[in-house]
């Protein structure tokens, strides 16, 4: 941007003067911007105006727009339906059911996992919250109703939107892992099994 | 166990204060009776001393070691102190040592919220752990029984549960096995916890290890509202809370509370399924009258109305009451003082199940009686020269040719067998029959002239009568979410005063 | 030290474990003088003879005895023979030599106590001296010195034999009444103390083999002839057992306050030709371990032992070369804990898996160096915070060694 040099007000000048430092400036400041019209009417300059919407503009990924949610790498939504996300809501606006998974490693997951878009405020605080990086805000920000109508958002359109294609990652996955325990030690096996028997 | 009845006592300083405790007391006690918190988790006031946890350390002036509280007798002019730098360092590592192996399990953790670990990390521990090495695995989300789901990885070895299977329940379901920090809990072999007083483990566990299959994964425990009740499950009259969370308009779970003299600490299972016909879908929502056959709904200020021109139509023929006794003393006060004293009504039933085995006892709390107010009925009756005994009456009434009959139905119908047939029979009678419920049920007998919905109990204050005479407050009331509901005592004021109105007019 | 021969008496004796040799001994003289005194006076005459447990603790043995409530009639004298304290292997010698002294041993302690049952409590994998055990009850049974009515003296008195299953936990004495009572072998907590609630929540007293089977000695001899051996604390003479590169390793009857470097320069005959010293652990492995320079000045008594803040214990020196590398100890020693710990108090449940774990990263060489601080802080509070003495015994050497051999430590990390 350029910088213009106003005089000052006169001060011990007559009206006319004044008047005419007025005008000067006023026209100085015409040709500036006239003449950017002109560069730029003839490519001369860049302009920096996007054709939004025909034009794509993307925030960065840092922007807190629209939630998603992340996925294990065995692609099992990775969110356990802990509810901190919904403790630390301050618009109320997160409802989660969760369930008994089959698998006894995962063992609780959401069946429903809901945000309701009009209500969200955008604080990011779900995505403070949330221990195993399940739910974080996106780069997204043209909130409109999924499917056209709905504005709740459900667990199906958070996780495998078609922006997200396919679905994202969540970076904590493999620490957290519990490989299955099923078997008991041998000793206890034994002990067991001799309890069971009466002879012990 | 905390203390013993003597009348002997013994003064000793806790913390610089001088504290007299009976004699037997231990500091454990005195101080949970002081309100000093020393942390604990093995020792339970309801169970045998098991000293395992050595958490519960404090020191004792004069002696080379802390000791652990749970098992240390007062004695006259002992100093126990525990707030000291050693012994606040002693519970600090006393805390990472249970938490060395704990897992990181807090986020699908039904405990998270309630868990002795997060509470004591809270308030003794704020370290930065230095356990940096490989945890001990465990098995986890085992079926160890009809209504538990034991995670042994969990668990910190207090021994809490299995002194209860030894020691309340009798049944020594639950053992240690292998030892050191491969030890498990677990049951023997394949078999499984059947009795009756199972949840009784989830509420003892301190961590997660225990949780409920009714209550898992329904709701987070910092959700939930808690309100003190009385279980109208059986005549026992166990003192509870019941946990709910109002805004969803669901009833979770309820919980035991300590009453020395009715329940100690326990509840039995059957008690924890009171809840279970309290689901808005599975109540009566609204008023209803029947009409040609079929049921139309009406508003509140109509259904008294309605019931008001009953009263002044069956004025002088007989009118009956059939009451179970599921009610509180102050419903039955309110409602006799009406009928028998203002509408000179003398023939009142009592309406019990048909299969009820009113001596049944289990041992420990449930008792075939399951009306939580029987006593109280009939005390509420001798008060207006009405004596009876303890009879189902439900036949007699049936055979009364009664004009009017205005039926109290139980609350609770899951205790009454025969609730369903007694409803059929009821509704096909020639008289008039005014049905005050609960259930939903009520709406597929058309016979009755009306439905009055009723709220339940954890939405109404009063008291019962147990078994014994005790009488107990139900002291919270959250609000009804039947919204049409009618509480009897304010129902019957209406009827009071509207039949005051036209007597006067 | 060919003057005291108390326990070892029948050392080269051939047939030595039979009635008749025992006989001819001067076996069951004692019992028969035991019998002409008030059960008090025993009581009395132990106490004064300034006798203590030989299992580890060291605790007067006439004290414990006159613990039990009067009141309560039915009692148990229980015999620890479960030696399971790694290096000691001083109560089987005393089965192998003499079971009769043992069982004389037995029947005066239970008439002092008025106990008219009793258990020895062995480990299984004593094969032999089960055997030998067992026939020596056979005959003692057969001769009429246990069952009804012993010598005419009215006095009733049984005694089994039970055989655990090994658990080094068992040793404990509420352990041990645990394991007998048919439960887990864990012990219990403490008050109320066997002495008034023990075995079938009866006043039970429980003794080590070489406690008891002194016992006769004292009833022939005199209180006063025991304390004359030994210092003034620490009375009579004691078995102990030395094991290492030394030229005769072995068990060794000396009077307790006998100086440490002779007793392995004289008895054990002085280390293996070529072989430096680089410790002692004194009294089994949960004893701290002893540096050269503190061997030269220590004497086997239980005063001397604290001064230099190790133990007595069970009386076994373990002797270390100079060869031997102190990681390798630690660990070996950490692991024997962790396998151990019967995992019922918490400190010494993960205590002493994580140490063993700890070591486990060392050993491969994936440790940080301040894990030996780390080890140092868990151990130290481990001790003392838990019902029994295994998480001390676990927690005592890690420290000792930690504080004596660090450098040595560290270079191993460093070494990779």
């Amino acid at each position: 941007m350029g910088v213009i040099k106003v005089p000052l007000p006169p001060q011990d000048t007559n009206v006319f003067q004044a008047a005419w430092g007025y005008i000067t400036t006023i026209l100085k400041g015409l040709f500036v911007t006239k003449m950017i019209l002109v560069k730029q009417l003839f490519k001369l300059e860049k302009t920096e105006t996007i054709e939004w919407p025909e034009e794509p503009a993307d925030y960065g990924p840092r922007f807190k727009g629209k939630h998603f949610l992340t996925k294990r790498d065995d692609g099992n939504v990775r969110c356990t339906a802990c509810f901190l996300c919904a403790t630390a809501c301050p618009a109320d606006c997160i409802y989660i059911e969760a369930g008994e998974h089959k698998s006894k490693t995962i063992e609780k997951y959401p069946v429903r996992f809901e945000i309701d878009i009009l209500r969200c405020v955008f604080c990011g605080f779900c995505e403070e919250a949330c221990p195993v990086d399940a739910i974080r805000l996106g780069p997204e920000y043209i909130m409109l109703p999924a499917d056209g109508t709905k504005w709740v958002y459900t667990k199906e359109y958070l996780v495998a939107r078609t922006n997200l294609n396919g679905g994202i990652q969540s970076i904590k996955d493999e620490e957290e892992k519990h490989p299955e325990v099923t078997s008991l030690t041998h000793e206890s096996k034994h002990h067991r099994s001799l309890v069971k028997h009466g002879k012990h | 166990m905390g203390t013993v009845e003597t009348k002997e006592e013994v003064t000793f300083k806790l913390n610089g204060i001088d504290v007299t405790v009976p004699k037997g007391t231990t500091v454990m006690a005195a101080a949970k009776r002081e309100k000093v918190a020393i942390p604990h988790f093995c020792w339970h006031p309801g169970l045998s001393v098991a000293g395992v946890c050595r958490f519960c350390m404090v020191k004792v002036k004069g002696r080379p070691k802390l000791e652990i509280s749970c098992n240390l007798e007062a004695t006259p002019g002992m100093e126990v102190d525990t707030v000291s730098d050693e012994v606040k360092d002693s519970h600090k590592w006393a805390l990472e040592f249970h938490l060395a192996n704990h897992p990181l399990d807090c986020p699908i953790c039904d405990q998270a919220g309630e868990c002795g670990l997060q509470k004591y990390y809270m308030s003794v521990g704020k370290y930065n752990s230095q356990m940096t090495e490989e945890k001990v695995l465990k098995p986890k989300a085992l079926d160890v029984g009809d209504k538990l789901v034991l995670d042994t990885e969990r668990c910190i070895l207090c021994s809490r549960c299995v002194r209860f299977e030894n020691e309340v329940t009798k049944t020594g379901g639950l053992g240690i096995f292998d030892r050191g920090d491969r030890a498990i809990i677990g049951t023997y072999g394949d078999e499984k916890i059947t009795h009756n007083y199972q949840e009784n483990l989830v509420d003892i566990c301190p961590v997660g290890a225990f949780t409920s299959k009714e209550f898992r994964f329904k709701q987070r425990v910092w959700f939930l509202k808690e309100k003190s009740s009385i279980c109208p499950g059986c005549s026992t009259g166990c003192a509870v809370s019941i946990h709910a969370k109002p805004e969803m308009e669901t009833y979770f779970r309820v919980k035991p509370r300590y009453d020395k003299k009715v329940n100690g600490h326990w509840m039995c299972d059957k008690g924890r399924e009171i809840l279970s016909g309290l689901d808005k879908k599975e109540r009566l929502e609204n008023s209803y009258l029947q009409d040609q056959d079929e049921f139309s709904t009406c508003e509140r200020p109509d259904m008294i109305n309605h019931l008001n021109s009953l009263l002044s139509r069956f004025r002088g023929k007989k009118i009956s009451l059939l009451v179970s006794a599921q009610y509180t003393n102050e419903e039955y006060e309110r409602l006799f003082s009406f009928f028998v004293e203002k509408m000179g009504v003398r023939s009142i039933f009592q309406w019990r199940s048909k299969e009820e085995k009113l001596n049944d006892f289990d041992g420990i709390l449930l008792r075939g009686d399951r009306n939580p107010n029987t006593r109280g009925l009939l005390d509420a009756l001798r008060k207006f020269h009405i004596l009876k005994e303890v009879e189902n009456e439900f036949e007699a009434c049936l055979t009364s040719s009664s004009d009017l009959i205005f039926a109290f139905s139980p609350l609770l119908s899951s205790s009454f067998s025969s609730f369903e047939e007694d409803l059929a029979r009821l509704s096909k009678l020639k008289s008039c029959v005014c049905l005050f419920t609960t259930s939903y049920q009520a709406r597929d007998y058309i016979g009755f002239n009306s439905l009055i919905p009723l709220v339940s109990f954890p939405e109404k204050t009063g008291h019962y009568t147990n078994y014994k005479g005790e009488k107990r407050e139900l002291e919270g009331a959250y609000p009804s979410f039947i919204h049409e509901g009618f509480d009897v005592c304010e129902l019957v004021n209406e009827l009071d005063s509207n039949i005051k109105a036209s007597l006067r007019a | 030290m060919a003057e005291h021969k108390i326990l070892t008496e029948f050392e080269g004796i051939k047939d030595s474990r039979s009635l008749k040799t025992y006989l001819k001994h001067g076996g069951y003289q004692a019992l028969a003088k035991a019998f002409q005194k008030k059960p008090e006076e025993i009581v009395a005459l132990v106490k004064e003879s300034g006798l203590r447990g030989r299992g580890g603790a060291g605790f007067p043995t006439g004290l414990k005895w006159s613990f039990i409530p009067a009141h309560i009639k039915e009692r148990y004298l229980l015999c620890n023979n479960d030696e399971g304290e790694p290096g000691t292997f001083k109560d089987r010698y005393i089965l192998e030599l003499s079971p009769h002294m043992l069982i004389e041993g037995m029947i005066i302690s239970a008439f002092a106590i008025g106990a008219h049952k009793a258990y020895i409590y062995t480990r299984c994998e004593f094969y032999e001296e089960i055997k030998w055990m067992n026939e020596a009850i056979d005959e003692a049974y057969k001769a009429g010195y246990l069952g009804k009515n012993i010598l005419g003296s009215g006095f009733d008195f049984d005694l089994d034999h039970y055989i655990g299953a090994g658990a080094y936990i068992c040793g404990e004495e509420t352990g041990l009444i645990s394991s007998l009572e048919g439960k887990k072998g864990q012990p219990k907590v403490k008050p109320p103390f066997p002495a008034v609630a023990g075995y079938l929540g009866k006043p039970t007293i429980v003794n080590n083999t070489e406690t008891l089977a002194v016992v006769p000695w004292i009833v022939n001899h005199g209180a006063s002839a025991y304390k004359a051996i030994g210092t003034e604390k620490s009375a009579g003479t004691k078995l102990f057992c030395i094991s290492g590169p030394v030229k005769k390793p072995g068990v060794y009857e000396v009077p307790l306050g006998y100086p440490l470097k002779d007793f392995i320069e004289k008895e054990a005959g002085g280390l293996r030709d070529g072989v430096e010293l680089k410790g002692v652990i004194p009294g089994g492995l949960s004893a701290p371990v002893l540096l050269p320079e503190e061997v030269e000045k220590v004497t086997l008594d239980y005063e001397s032992m604290a001064s230099f803040k190790s133990m007595l214990g069970s009386g076994a020196i373990i002797v270390i070369p100079k060869t031997q590398c102190m990681v390798e100890l630690l660990k070996v020693t950490l692991d024997f804990y962790h396998h151990e710990s019967c995992g019922q108090c918490t400190p010494c449940r993960e205590g002493t898996g994580w140490l063993a774990n700890i070591m486990k990263t060392v050993m491969q060489a994936k440790a940080k160096e301040d894990c030996y601080d780390k080890m140092y802080e868990v151990a130290s509070h481990m001790e003392g915070r838990t019902i029994c003495a295994l998480s001390d015994a676990a927690a005592m050497p890690t420290k000792a060694i930690i504080t004596k051999f660090k450098s040595e430590l560290l270079n191993y990390l460093r070494r990779g």
